[in-house]
């Protein structure tokens, strides 16, 4: 602690700094393994059907560096398919010649003409990308600056994502000398223009293959004027995760846009993203303590031109560092490190790796966890029956792994029995904690099993005992002969021990035991479970209602014994038709609100009434206002 | 005072009876026709809506829906009975200048259809 000089605090400040940069930038979590590399060829290695399908696949393949095949074989297919009245069919020729070696065409006047004519603000932007991109192909000389205000003038009408792709690659063909920097603009627009799933994954809603077009198209065309795209070195690591997510390749095309943004980000004039991959799980032990890791590009590519350096090597468990500022040695394809010359306990340990080169690397500070192993030895081994009134002194017997005690032991009701251990790592000597210490007794007659713990107490010995009083309930209150199994596991173990250390005899009070070990089987049929439908609602008896019923109709006839006291009668009634219709109309409208009831719905007695009503109204009208001349 | 209590209270029920034959005479002689037939309308709608509400207390509410359509076209046509002898009553002639017995029974019949149109839809 005295001498913590002023250097040393500086370095501290600058590794956890590096840490911490290395913590903040994201990893890559996909990129294009030898097996996934393998299908993509295979996909893209099909045979030609057309001019397109084999410019997907020549163009695709040198992508990814591979020649193709029969390259005299495809420059005839080429020759020979290719439309010449078709701009499309002619930018897919053109390309796939200048991909192929050795495959020559001549380009009649006709198609020249064809193609220039396609380069104006009448043609779509495909068209002008088309036509571009074959003048181009053909080594044809072409006018940039006219096609450039073509290309602007159109990009502004078509915006959309895949146009102004096409314009970013078409861009590229063209000459340095006209002012691309507006197309150049675009890489940026579009960039803002990508979904961010997770933090992980940045692709168009449009999908994978417009995003991997995408990435090759903006590389293309800043290593074609010499300034970095506006894309941050985060956003390449998750456009990559995107791309190369994609392990299936359904159709032609998508195969080939995943080989151009391959081929385009292991080849680039920026960005370089560098993966770092261990050899196997990155485990050390005693048997093997060296690190081995490798350093390719996404494409798989082993890049061993490369420094490859630990920066601080952490424990998981207790913090502290153990190593610090180590370069890893290049041997073979491999980067080495030898982990174990620090004698680290077991357990994992987090690595922060850099790989330097080249300024265009990305991603190239990784966090790996690190898993240190070791083998386990038991020692200490106590057996012993202690006697609950501590009357006679335990018997203790000592067992050396892996032979087993001889004779058994008794566990009863003035009896228990008691194992205590110590487990060491065998190389360094330290005390262990693994997860996994379990004391195992197996009924030998009934096959019943009961697995206990074993705690470690404050001086890390373990310590197990077995009271019958206390565990009848594990055993059933079964007696018998016991065989005791030891059970050491962890993850950092690389010998887990399933020891049978001895056989106990258990003895349970009699009163306890049950008649027979009943098995728990959990996979019997349950009891069924009876559906209660809903109960109707309590109705009074039907007696009682019909009496109601009638009770209600009873003050009818009440009203009619009282009108006829009072003398009302119908002897006023006048036999106009208007007062006929009135009455019958209302007789019909009463009738229908008994119909209503039994059949209709509203709507329909809605429209019956209406006519019904209409009619009553208007007698009713007629008749009373007669009734009132009459008054 | 118990004596003067007993013949107080033979008093009081003396005269409530006589309260009651006084109103009676009066009327029936002092009412048209017309009304008293409405009256005896009203009060057997009224017995009605009473009978219906004491078998709900009595025997229960299920099923509501009927309780309610039934005891609502009782009240209803009640309380359309009244308006309309309210309208009709000669003595009430200067209060309802512009509606002819004629149209208040209109209205009565149009009103009531309404409600019966409603109470059937309700009552299941």
């Amino acid at each position: 602690y005295l001498s913590v000089g002023p250097r040393l605090r500086l370095e501290a400040a600058l590794s956890f700094l590096l840490l911490l940069a290395g913590a903040q930038a994201l990893v890559p979590s996909h990129r294009l393994a030898a097996r996934d590399l393998a299908r993509l060829r295979a996909v893209l290695e099909r045979p030609f059907t057309d001019v397109r399908a084999a410019y997907y696949s020549i163009v695709g393949l040198s992508s990814l560096g591979v020649r193709v095949a029969d390259e005299k074989a495809a420059c005839k297919f080429i020759k020979s398919h290719v439309d010449s009245s078709s701009v499309e069919s002619l930018f897919y020729a053109a390309q796939s010649i200048q991909a192929l070696s050795g495959c020559e065409v001549t380009i009649s006047n006709e198609t020249r003409e064809l193609l220039l004519a396609a380069v104006s603000e009448d043609s779509s932007v495909t068209q002008i990308f088309h036509a571009v991109g074959a003048l181009s192909g053909f080594g044809l000389p072409l006018a940039s600056q006219e096609a450039l205000s073509a290309l602007t003038a159109r990009l502004s009408k078509e915006e959309s994502v895949l146009t102004t792709i096409q314009a970013l690659e078409t861009a590229s063909y063209l000459s340095q000398q006209a002012d691309l920097s507006s197309i150049v603009e675009e890489i940026e627009d579009l960039v803002a223009r990508l979904d961010d799933l997770g933090g992980v994954y940045l692709q168009f809603e449009e999908g994978i293959e417009t995003t991997a077009l995408f990435v090759a198209a903006a590389y293309k065309l800043s290593d074609h004027v010499g300034t970095e795209p506006a894309i941050k070195e985060d956003q390449v690591i998750q456009l990559m995760n995107a791309i190369f997510s994609k392990k299936n390749f359904e159709t032609l095309s998508e195969a080939f846009s995943v080989a151009r943004a391959a081929g385009s980000l292991s080849q680039n004039r920026f960005h370089l993203p560098v993966i770092v991959v261990p050899d196997g799980a990155a485990a050390v032990s005693h048997h093997q303590p060296v690190l081995r890791l490798q350093v390719t590009n996404v494409m798989s590519q082993l890049l061993t031109q490369v420094s490859v350096k630990l920066d601080q090597a952490k424990s998981v468990s207790s913090k502290a560092t153990v190593l610090q500022h180590l370069p890893f040695t290049l041997s073979g394809d491999f980067f080495e490190l030898n982990f174990m010359s620090v004698k680290p306990a077991s357990g994992y340990y987090d690595f922060s790796i850099s790989v330097d080169g080249d300024k265009r690397f990305i991603a190239n500070k990784v966090e790996l966890k690190v898993k240190v192993s070791t083998e386990v030895g038991i020692t200490n081994v106590d057996l012993s029956t202690v006697d609950k009134d501590q009357s006679i002194a335990p018997k203790t017997t000592r067992v050396a792994y892996p032979a087993k005690a001889k004779g058994s032991f008794t566990a009863d009701s003035h009896q228990n029995f008691a194992l205590s251990f110590q487990l060491i790592d065998v190389n360094s000597g330290a005390e262990l904690i693994p997860h996994q210490t379990f004391v195992r007794l197996h009924n030998q007659k009934t096959g019943q099993e009961v697995v206990f713990v074993a705690e470690p107490d404050s001086k890390n010995v373990y310590k197990f005992e077995l009271d019958t009083s206390e565990r009848k309930t594990e055993f059933d209150s079964a007696s018998g002969t016991y065989t005791l199994y030891l059970i050491i596991g962890d993850a950092t173990l690389e010998n887990p021990i399933l020891w049978n250390v001895a056989d106990v005899v258990v003895t349970f009070p009699e009163e306890d035991a049950p008649s027979t070990v009943q098995s728990k089987n959990l996979f019997v049929p349950k009891p069924e479970i009876q559906h209660l439908f809903r109960e109707p609602e309590k109705r009074p008896p039907t007696v009682v209602s019909n009496t109601f019923t009638a009770l209600v109709l009873s003050p009818l006839l009440l009203l009619l014994i009282l009108w006829i006291k009072i003398g009302a009668n119908i002897s006023n009634f006048s036999f106009a038709p208007s007062t006929i219709v009135f009455h019958m109309g209302h007789a019909a409208m009463l009738g229908l609100m008994y119909v209503y009831w039994t059949q209709l719905n509203m709507f329909q007695t809605l429209k019956y009434l209406a006519i019904l009503g209409g009619i009553t109204f208007l007698a009713g009208n007629r008749m009373l206002a007669q009734k009132a001349v009459k008054r | 005072a118990f004596p003067t209590a007993g013949v107080a209270g033979a008093a009081m029920a003396g005269s409530v009876r006589a309260v009651a034959r006084r109103f009676l005479s009066e009327y029936g002689g002092g009412t048209a026709g017309r009304l008293k037939a409405l009256d005896a309308f009203l009060l057997y709608v009224l017995l009605t809506g009473a009978l219906q509400f004491g078998y709900c207390l009595g025997v229960g509410t299920f099923p509501f829906n009927s309780f309610l359509s039934g005891f609502i076209s009782a009240v209803g046509s009640f309380i359309l009975g009244v308006c309309l002898r309210i309208q009709i009553n000669p003595q009430n002639k200067g209060e309802f200048q512009g509606i002819s017995p004629e149209r208040a029974f209109a209205d009565f019949l149009f009103a009531n259809t309404i409600l019966h149109l409603v109470v059937i839809n309700f009552v299941g």
